[in-house]
């Protein structure tokens, strides 16, 4: 019997008709971790702190969703006594004195970490390609780049290795490298999850989410996610409901807004068909398709290429080589031990938005770019607000193409930057937004962008279940190939 | 972008940008200030800024004293550091 490419709810029916033990799981999740080294998924292994936790839950009778289930968290969350790389030179060798709260959430409701994923340093990235710890694989094809920043993540569930992984998005880092993966991938609302031991992007857009198979098990992750911190002062004290709970009702009636300005003329046309064919989908199941406008659409990656570096440069300052992480050799006096081990512990890319964040926020530039891009944010979060007073969801797809070649946008900032043109708005609006597989070009998986009104990410869920029901996209893997 | 500028920046951002790919920074600096400069097509007179989503005032708490004792699994993350304090190079001669 294999585990590979299981989803949670069926690993959870394996254990509770005692098929297998949480120790067996483990067992057979870390031969698939080895069988899959290539992919460069994990950039550290938690064996001794899963074990312990699945040799507890061995003897029950009965498990809840996630007891007993392996997952693997992105390298950004603190993990106490776990090395914790962000996927930077800077912090490779910071071992986090205490555990984020999300990861202690679903830790709490019985997940055993298995690991942590590689991503691109600082999650600056959309390809994986900046880690300091090499690129990851797209298990679909190795010569392609799995997306990111949550790339590990995203591979690691894409190849059947873990039924779920955690990710975090801060312009489109869980929905773009699930769509480039054909998984499920959920940004909740800013503020559903606690981002307190998130080491900080854009402290603004920020927000954790999780990665699975299916929307199904999405919601069950997101269930034990969400919590009101204390610990993070812009974490929501709102009700939080069983995002299971509304999945299986029809979306008949449900109103479904396409945005009149996304210009996909200019898109990959196989993008365009399977958008199309998405959208028949959702009209079978009796949605009514509206379009609507979000007039400023259009600027929400320059404006998100001013708002994320400003904040990048200001929490990265924290990293002086001092008080944690990486510190140079070559040291005179404090100033250079400064600048020394900021331009050897940091990466390209690290590094480019951190000047452009510097420049923006300086003297003489500020209001002509900051607080300019903060103007234009609220433009857009405005015409959301409009447009969700017409319609319940709105649809697009995740990204302008599939996974593409290593290398080729490596070397263009500004191509690289419009991979998340879809994906960055709804981080601008603090709006949840899920990508979900709506189908393959040339064997490379395809994705579909539901983004949802503010808190309302249970009718993200119910639209994205109720595709799931009646499609076959999410239940390919790279092993059997597209059927 | 001119270099007294850029210097500026990266002094700034205390990073150096003396090496063989310092140009190649540059012109990438310049590149994406050209593309960002697309938010000036935005009529943004009398528009409040946004700084985030949520738009609420951030929460007070209590200093209270949660967690004792930590200060050695602190220091241990420090590159140089002896019983109390993190260790830098000497600043006052």
């Amino acid at each position: 019997m294999t585990i590979q490419y299981k989803s949670i709810k069926e690993l959870n029916e394996m254990l509770n008709n005692k098929d297998i033990s949480p120790t067996e799981l483990l067992d057979e999740t870390f031969q698939l971790i080895d069988e899959h080294k290539d992919l460069n998924a994990f950039v550290t292994l938690n064996k001794e702190g899963s074990y312990k936790a699945a040799k507890e839950l061995d003897s029950k009778d009965a498990f809840s969703s996630l007891e007993g289930i392996p997952i693997a968290q992105k390298d950004l969350f603190c993990t106490k006594d776990i090395l914790t790389t962000c996927g930077s030179k800077m912090l490779s060798n910071f071992v986090p004195p205490y555990t984020a709260t999300a990861i202690e959430n679903l830790e709490k409701a019985g997940c055993l970490s298995v690991g942590k994923t590689n991503m691109d340093e600082f999650a600056m990235g959309s390809s994986n390609e900046t880690s300091f710890y090499g690129n990851v694989l797209n298990p679909w094809n190795k010569d392609f780049v799995p997306g990111g920043s949550s790339g590990g993540s995203a591979a690691a569930v894409a190849a059947g290795i873990v039924a779920a992984a955690s990710g975090t998005d801060t312009g489109g880092s869980i929905r773009q490298p699930a769509s480039l993966c054909g998984i499920s991938g959920l940004k909740p609302t800013y503020g559903r999850i606690s981002r307190w031991g998130m080491i900080a992007f854009a402290s603004s857009l920020d927000q954790a989410g999780p990665m699975a198979r299916t929307v199904e098990d999405c919601a069950l992750l997101l269930n034990e996610m969400c919590s009101y911190d204390k610990k993070d002062t812009t974490s929501l004290n709102v009700e939080i409901p069983d995002f299971t709970h509304n999945l299986n009702n029809e979306i008949k009636n449900k109103k479904i807004g396409i945005v009149k300005e996304f210009d996909l003329s200019k898109l990959d046309q196989n993008v365009v068909k399977n958008f199309e064919s998405s959208l028949d989908q959702l009209k079978k199941l009796g949605a009514e398709i509206v379009e609507v406008s979000i007039p400023n659409i259009s600027l929400s990656v320059p404006t998100y290429y001013v708002i994320a570096p400003a904040e990048c440069s200001s929490n990265l300052s924290r990293y002086d080589g001092v008080k944690y992480g990486f510190r140079t050799d070559n040291i005179t006096d404090l100033e250079n031990l400064y600048i020394n081990s900021r331009t050897e512990g940091f990466g390209e890319e690290v590094k480019r938005r951190i000047l452009i964040g510097t420049y923006v926020l300086s003297a003489g530039f500020y209001d002509a770019y900051y607080k300019k891009a903060q103007q234009v944010r609220r433009l857009i979060k405005n015409d959301f607000d409009n447009a969700f007073k017409e319609v319940d969801v709105i649809v697009s797809p995740t990204t302008r193409g599939p996974a593409f070649a290593a290398g080729s946008k490596s070397g263009d900032p500004i191509q690289m930057y419009l991979e998340d043109l879809f994906t960055i708005p709804a981080n601008l609006a603090g709006l949840p937004a899920m990508s979900i597989p709506s189908g393959f070009e040339n064997n490379m998986p395809l994705g579909l962008q539901i983004i949802g009104n503010h808190l309302d990410e249970s009718t993200v869920l119910q639209v994205g279940h109720n595709f799931q029901v009646n499609t076959d996209f999410h239940n390919q893997n790279p092993s059997k190939g597209v059927s | 972008m001119d270099k007294e500028t850029v210097s500026t920046i990266a002094h700034l951002s205390r990073l150096s940008l003396e090496n063989e790919k310092g140009d190649k920074l540059i012109s990438d600096l310049e590149e994406i200030l050209e593309f960002v400069d697309q938010l000036n097509d935005a009529n943004t007179e009398n528009v409040d800024p946004l700084s985030s989503p949520l738009e609420m005032t951030a929460r007070l708490r209590n200093d209270d004293l949660n967690s004792k004792d930590r200060k050695s699994k602190f220091l241990s993350n420090a590159p140089d550091s002896n019983e109390d304090y993190f260790l830098v190079p000497r600043v006052v001669e």
